[in-house]
This record gives structure tokens, C-alpha cells and sequence, in this order.
């Protein structure tokens, strides 16, 4: 038996995302299989069967290092800071501006 | 509404009942298929025929009721008339204790039940090609699931061995699900499609191509008596589909 990583679309915009797997014989049972187990509901529009053993691994120790780089999140901290800054001093200006 | 005749009435309800019979055996097999993906799939499967059967039954009482049937008349249909007035046949009935067997099984049925379908889609009446419509577009999944382990069986010796034992079994079953139905004589054939006689050589064919070439002759069909004699099996089946609903024959669900 291989195992199978099974692979969903719904509608629209939305990319495949990986649902779980399963166990088959071959691509066609995997197939056959796949079906029932994972979209009986509808749940996807589009399916995708990948035997796990054509799934090209990155290693753990070739991606880690990309850990430790605080600085390539952008999580708007700095910007929300700046037009915090600009509203408390246009709010000054309002209130001593005399009309 | 009485586009049908008792003739007609005849040929669905015992497609019904095959149906029916034929999912219930399948549910059967839930928590003990050979794997735990099977054994959803093969539920799954078994519950699509289960849906057709209510799609049969709510259209021949809809027909003699000129209304929408109540979820009540549906279930007195399935599950309340006595075991000689059931028209399934004995292919449906039959236990298929074994894997091989309930595959084979499976096999057989389906690809009889496409063919079936295959002439209601052609009916006159608007009812009979819609529903046949969706029953086709599931039967060519359960078909592709029954080739797709029978192939991966295929080159196993001892896989091989018991299919071939599976089919000597079923095949008197299998050849007898083409028996007409009592009363279905006459049936008008631009209503239910052809006699189910005139299907068989298709069948046939069609096991021929899949499990080799056989001896036709040599398989003797069981006797159902116009499906009117119910098998050995039937009792424990029927048992079991009816356990709830007897529990309270009177309840309203």
C-alpha cells in the first residue's frame, strides 16, 4: 500500500489545501478512495491525489535559520506608531486653532 | 397523475426493492471492510442505493397517490409489506459473508444496475429520466470502484482464487436478478425501457469481458417464482432493517 496526500479547491479564490490522506493499492484506487473519504460532502470542487513518495522534502535544518529574522515580519507596528503621531498632532492643532 | 400501469408499477417496484436490499447488504460492511478507507467508500456506495430505492418507491407512490409522498407511505412501502410481497432478487438477498463474495457481488449488481438505469433514461415520462439521470451519474463511480479493486486484485494468486470461487457462487444469483417480476408482463417499454430479459445478453457480455469467457449454459439460474419466493437470507436481512422501525410500529418519526 502507498500513502496518498489528498488535496483540495473549493470554489472561487480560494487556493488547495491539504486535507489529509489515505492509504491505496495504486493511483487508481487512491483515487477511487479519495472521493469517498474526502469530498462525499462536496467539500471541494477540484481534487488533488499525490503519492507522498513524489512530495520533494525540504529538511527541517535547510528552513530553520529563516527563524530567527524579526525583521522581514512586517506586522504594521511601526507605521500604526507614526500615523498615531500625526493624528495626536493634528488633534493639537485643532484645538488651539481659534476660528 | 396515472402515467403508470400496474405493469410499470411492477418493474420499478421490484427495481426498488433491488435497490433497497442491495444497500442494506452493503451497509453491512461497515467496521469490518478489509481497510478503513473501504470501508467508508463501500457505505458510501451502499447509501447511494438506498437513495435510489427512496427515489423509486416516492415516484411509484406519487403515481397512485396523484401527491407527495409522506415520509410514512415511503417506509410502509420499504419496510412493512410481508416477505412474499417483496419482488427483490435473490442476487440482493444473498448474505456475502465473505469479501470476495460482497466485491463479485458488487461487480454484478452495478453493472446490471447501469444498465437498468440506462433504459429508464430514456423514458417517456419526465419523473423517470430525471431520477435515472442521477442514479446514472453515481453508478459510473460505483463501477469505476468495483474495476479498480478487482484490477488490483487481479494478479494475486490466492485474490485470484477466491474471486473465482465468489463467481461460481454468485452467478446462479447473478443470472436470475434478469427474471421478470410477477405482473410486470405488457410493461409499456417507452415508460420502464426493455424487459429485463433483453438486458441479459449485455450482462453477460459484459461479465465475459471482465472475469473471461464462460460456458453460459452450464450456469443454472435460481428459482424465484416471478421473484414472489424470497431466499434463505432474506429473514435475517429483513430482521435487521426492520429492528427499529418495529420497536413501535406506531411511532411517528
Amino acid at each position: 500500500m502507498n500513502v496518498y496526500e489528498v488535496f483540495l479547491k473549493k470554489q472561487g479564490k480560494d487556493e488547495f489545501r491539504h486535507v489529509g490522506s489515505l492509504e491505496a493499492a495504486n493511483d487508481e484506487l487512491a483515487i477511487v478512495l479519495a472521493r469517498e473519504n474526502y469530498v462525499r460532502r462536496a467539500e471541494g470542487e477540484l481534487m488533488w491525489v499525490v503519492d507522498r513518495d513524489h512530495v520533494l522534502v525540504g529538511d527541517e535544518e535547510f528552513i530553520a535559520p529563516n527563524a530567527d529574522k524579526p525583521h522581514r515580519h512586517n506586522d504594521g507596528s511601526l507605521v500604526a506608531e507614526r500615523r498615531r503621531a500625526g493624528r495626536a498632532g493634528s488633534d493639537e492643532s485643532d484645538e488651539s486653532g481659534a476660528m | 397523475m396515472t402515467a403508470l400501469g400496474p405493469a410499470e408499477r411492477a418493474v420499478l417496484l421490484a427495481f426498488a426493492d433491488d435497490e433497497h436490499l442491495m444497500g442494506q447488504r452493503h451497509t453491512e460492511w461497515i467496521g469490518v471492510a478489509p481497510f478503513l478507507e473501504e470501508d467508508l467508500a463501500f457505505a458510501s456506495i451502499g447509501q447511494d442505493e438506498l437513495g435510489h430505492a427512496a427515489m423509486l418507491y416516492e415516484l411509484v407512490i406519487a403515481d397512485l397517490s396523484g401527491e407527495t409522498p409522506r415520509a410514512e407511505a415511503v417506509d410502509a412501502l420499504a419496510f412493512r409489506r410481508e416477505p412474499a410481497d417483496y419482488r427483490s432478487c435473490w442476487l440482493v438477498e444473498a448474505a456475502c459473508t465473505e469479501w470476495a463474495s460482497a466485491l463479485v457481488r458488487h461487480w454484478l449488481y452495478d453493472t446490471a444496475e447501469a444498465l437498468r438505469w440506462g433504459e429508464l433514461a430514456g423514458s417517456s415520462e419526465e419523473h423517470l429520466r430525471a431520477i435515472a439521470g442521477r442514479a446514472m451519474s453515481e453508478e459510473r463511480y460505483h463501477l469505476r470502484h468495483a474495476d479498480a479493486l478487482l484490477d488490483a486484485l487481479a494478479g494475486d494468486a490466492d485474490a485470484g482464487a477466491r474471486i473465482a470461487a465468489a463467481l461460481t457462487e454468485m452467478l446462479p444469483l447473478g443470472v436470475a436478478l434478469f427474471d421478470e417480476p410477477l405482473g410486470s408482463d405488457g410493461a409499456v417499454e417507452s415508460v420502464v425501457g426493455r424487459p429485463l430479459a433483453a438486458l441479459a445478453p449485455e450482462w453477460r457480455a459484459a461479465v465475459d469481458r471482465r472475469f473471461g469467457q464462460r460456458e453460459w449454459a452450464t450456469v443454472e439460474p435460481v428459482v424465484q417464482d416471478g421473484r414472489t419466493l424470497r431466499s434463505a437470507p432474506f429473514e435475517t436481512v429483513y430482521a435487521d432493517m426492520r429492528e427499529v422501525i418495529m420497536l413501535d410500529p406506531d411511532a411517528t418519526w
